[in-house]
């Protein structure tokens, strides 16, 4: 197990691969952001951009997703208290694959003895190693 | 038709409710954020939370789809966004509460290149108790009336 002692900034993880679908784009997209160019096909090629395109939200959503996956089973976490600087950098399409890299900024001690708080920047990435989507994560870390 | 040009600084809206369910937090869950006090309500339980809470981007999507039915019934013109400059989960959010949005504008400014300007807002989520569960503060993009020049904001 990560505790909050064994992170040091610079630290670099990469971990996660997400096959992006058509079906799961349109399916979150129904539930919590319809808007035309994540629900069809039609409507996202008439748009700015030029085809059907994930919710942003979305995106983040399967962020989590490969945290929870490769991280939370060996890092000593209790959720986050948010994130700043998110960034949606380029469109997410269907047939992506996507992998995240992180990176330890920054600890923060705190007062409370039992934790601390890291800031993590994680990047995105596509297929292409392109980055689709960038934040910096409070994570609040248990302490040994 | 709500453009660019109608969002004024300072301007405060209400999105709309959404009651969410026990259901719907493990279904989201499980499919997105499968940490025990999110998807397994007696683990939850002997948890730091003490009960069954639902993911913090959960409750972000719900923001979301009021902020795009707000949209709608205003027929903005918004065409996506950049990104947010922050985002925190205040409070938990918890099987039964009843979530009310609400926005302020802060900025506007227009796009040096494009017929668009993007609004710079705070966006937040309340409960039933009037706590803030959480609060973001984002960028979002609409459509200009007039693709001509504009005065910087």
């Amino acid at each position: 197990m990560t505790y909050f002692e064994d992170v040091a900034v610079g630290d670099i993880m990469r971990f996660g691969r997400y096959e992006v679908t058509q079906e799961e784009i349109v399916e979150y997209a129904r539930q919590f952001d319809p808007q035309p160019f994540h629900l069809d096909e039609e409507a996202g090629r008439q748009s700015m951009f030029g085809g059907l395109i994930a919710s942003g939200w979305h995106t983040g959503a399967m962020f989590i997703r490969m945290v929870v996956e490769h991280m939370t089973p060996v890092h000593a976490t209790t959720g986050a208290m948010g994130f700043d600087d998110l960034k949606w950098v380029k469109p997410v399409r269907p047939g992506d694959v996507l992998s995240v890299e992180s990176e330890v900024k920054e600890k923060v001690a705190g007062r409370r003895p039992d934790r601390g708080t890291v800031k993590i920047e994680s990047r995105i990435e596509n297929q292409r190693g392109e980055v689709v989507m960038s934040l910096v994560s409070l994570v609040i870390y248990l302490r040994r | 038709m709500k453009h660019w040009e109608d969002f004024k600084v300072g301007e405060s809206t209400e999105l709309g409710s959404h009651a969410i369910t026990e259901a719907e937090i493990l279904a989201f869950a499980r499919k997105y954020d499968p940490q025990p006090f999110h998807t397994d309500p007696e683990a939850a339980r002997r948890s730091i939370f003490g009960g069954l809470i639902a993911s913090g981007w959960h409750t972000c999507a719900l923001m979301m789809r009021l902020s795009v039915e707000a949209n709608r019934r205003e027929q903005a013109a918004a065409t996506g966004s950049p990104g947010l400059d922050s985002c925190r989960w205040l409070k938990p959010v918890r099987p039964g509460d009843t979530l009310t949005g609400r926005t302020e504008v802060l900025a506007t400014w227009p796009s040096k290149s494009k017929p668009i300007g993007f609004v710079r807002r705070r966006v937040e989520m309340i409960n039933q108790h009037d706590e803030v569960v959480v609060a973001i503060v984002g960028i979002t993009m609409y459509r200009r009336r007039t693709a001509g020049a504009v005065a910087t904001a």
